[in-house]
């Protein structure tokens, strides 16, 4: 990896300062820098203020987490904006996120394993994140602004983090004529929250550097339809979080990355049983309990009052032999009994086993070695 | 599919993993002629340094408010801002305040009538009036 200054005195467009004060005496005009200069954040109390709010260690320069604020709609050079970055942070981001909810609710259905990632690692909630960490987004990118500011464009399109790996060669039909795709097959082919990659990263519109935006490996986003980043309010932020996360990985090493990503990220609060809408829930119980040898769900009246009146209340609950499954109140017997079902099938969905070890546990020197999580055989009906 | 997901989003309670102090930037004016601003002023020279320093999450703006009395405003993360006029204090009144303004949370001040707040479900679960055995009238 390249220490701060060696990116910082790569390129030409961003001079230090005795290069461009030898270009003021030459009478030439000096190009403005599409971000502020690295030599200033050092100086900028805002930046300073936020390093010692997130508790950063000071082995990540402030250099690294103003080039965390710049998004790739500010400054499309990727040795300044936070595009790479931001590409190891939401890689980690999405891993830690994913194997902690996976150890400790084995049996989620896929759908709620997306949706219960949207909710901790998706855009929003890293959105919510970063407007949490006090950052500002500043009124126009450029040289000029403190480099504590979020910096990002909102007139020009911003850039997706792209995904390696397989896009799907229906991806257009998918969006045209909203093809079905299975559940079992977003796991395999779709991104880390269960939506479509796109095909191709677009080649960007600017020919002058088309050597940078492939290594960048963003995408370049420019139609209007692409509900995702028109929201590039939200992606600014969200970029900035895995940026952080991804300076913190490279600075401070995978143990310091995950401590980070446990405080900031998974420490809040997602309630995954109101992640649930069910169709069919009595259908799915029977499925459930004849898959695992159970006796057939009976529905049975525990308690009623004011059946002659205008507010009856049902207690129904629902047994397996002698064993009750769940129970719940309802004003009449049909949607007592189906909200009964929806208990059951919650009680049985959000299992969740004591004291579990992460994968990533066993990633440290001397650690125990892995003990195998549970793991469900799947969805009841897919 | 038999279930749907829900899109919701997480929600942040600050100091359960990371704490945020939630004060991020300090303005401090005072006066340079003015008899209202000596403490303050000196409380610029020989506090202002060392609670910044044990303060670094708080970014800290000094500048003079001529023929106006000293004044601190406080900038909190929900985008609200806390003023205090500080005239006539001595400087480590003026610390008190300044550290008021630190540990505030930028929220109103509102009267907190329940001793515990929590948005987590009561562990004890809510009573129902059909369940147990009912009181024989």
């Amino acid at each position: 990896m390249l220490a701060p200054e060696q990116i910082f005195n790569e390129e030409e467009s961003h001079e230090s300062s005795e290069e461009s004060a030898s270009f003021q005496q030459a009478n030439l005009p000096r190009k403005t820098l599409p971000s502020p200069h690295p030599d200033r954040a050092p100086r900028s109390a805002k930046l300073a203020a936020l390093h010692a709010r997130l508790s950063l260690s000071k082995k990540i320069p402030l250099q690294i987490l103003a080039r965390t604020l710049v998004d790739p709609s500010a400054d499309a050079h990727p040795q300044f904006n936070n595009a790479n970055l931001a590409f190891v942070g939401a890689s980690l981001l999405q891993y830690h996120t994913s194997e902690w909810i996976v150890t400790r609710y084995p049996r989620l259905p896929m759908g709620i394993v997306f949706s219960a990632m949207n909710g901790y690692a998706g855009g929003p909630a890293l959105l919510r994140i970063a407007r949490a960490w006090g950052v500002e987004a500043a009124a126009a990118p450029g040289e000029k602004v403190d480099p504590g500011y979020l910096q990002y464009s909102r007139e020009k399109p911003t850039v997706l983090v792209h995904k390696w790996g397989y896009a799907r060669a229906e991806v257009k039909e998918l969006e045209k004529y909203k093809w079905r795709r299975g559940m079992s097959s977003r796991v395999i082919f779709d991104d880390p929250f269960g939506n479509t990659v796109s095909k191709e990263p677009k080649e960007p519109k600017d020919p002058k550097d088309p050597k940078e935006a492939a290594e960048l490996e963003f995408r370049q986003t420019r139609d209007p339809d692409n509900s995702e980043i028109r929201d590039g309010d939200q992606n600014a932020h969200a970029n900035f979080v895995r940026a952080v996360v991804g300076a913190v990985y490279l600075y401070c090493g995978s143990e310091a990355a995950k401590t980070f990503i446990k405080a900031f990220v998974l420490s809040r609060t997602l309630d995954i049983s109101n992640l649930f809408s069910f169709r069919l829930p009595q259908r799915e119980l029977t499925r459930l309990c004849d898959r695992e040898n159970f006796d057939p769900p009976v529905a049975r009246l525990l308690s009623e009052t004011g059946r002659l009146s205008r507010t009856p209340v049902y207690v129904v609950g629902i047994y397996s032999g002698y064993d009750m499954l769940g129970e719940a109140a309802g004003s009449d017997l049909e949607s007592a009994k189906i909200a009964a079902s929806i208990n059951a099938l919650k009680s049985w969905y959000l299992y969740s086993p004591p004291n579990v070890s992460l994968p990533s546990d066993t990633f440290e020197e001397g650690a125990a070695p892995w003990e195998p999580a549970y793991i469900d055989m799947g969805e009841i009906i897919s | 599919m038999t279930i749907r997901a829900l899109e919701k989003v997480s929600v942040g309670q600050n100091g359960v993993g990371a704490f945020i102090l939630q004060c991020i930037k300090m303005d401090i004016h005072y006066c340079d002629q003015s008899g209202s601003s000596r403490g303050m002023n000196s409380f610029i020279k020989s506090e202002l340094s060392k609670f910044a320093a044990l303060n670094p999450q708080i970014e800290f703006a000094v500048s003079p408010r001529p023929r106006k009395h000293p004044l601190i405003i406080g900038h909190y993360i929900n985008g609200k801002q806390k003023s205090i006029c500080v005239r006539n204090m001595h400087a480590l009144q003026i610390l008190k305040k300044v550290e008021l303004l630190r540990d505030s949370s930028g929220e109103k001040t509102k009267k907190v009538n329940k001793p515990v707040t929590s948005i987590n479900e009561s562990v004890r679960g809510v009573w129902s009036p059909y369940h147990g055995n009912g009181m024989p009238v």
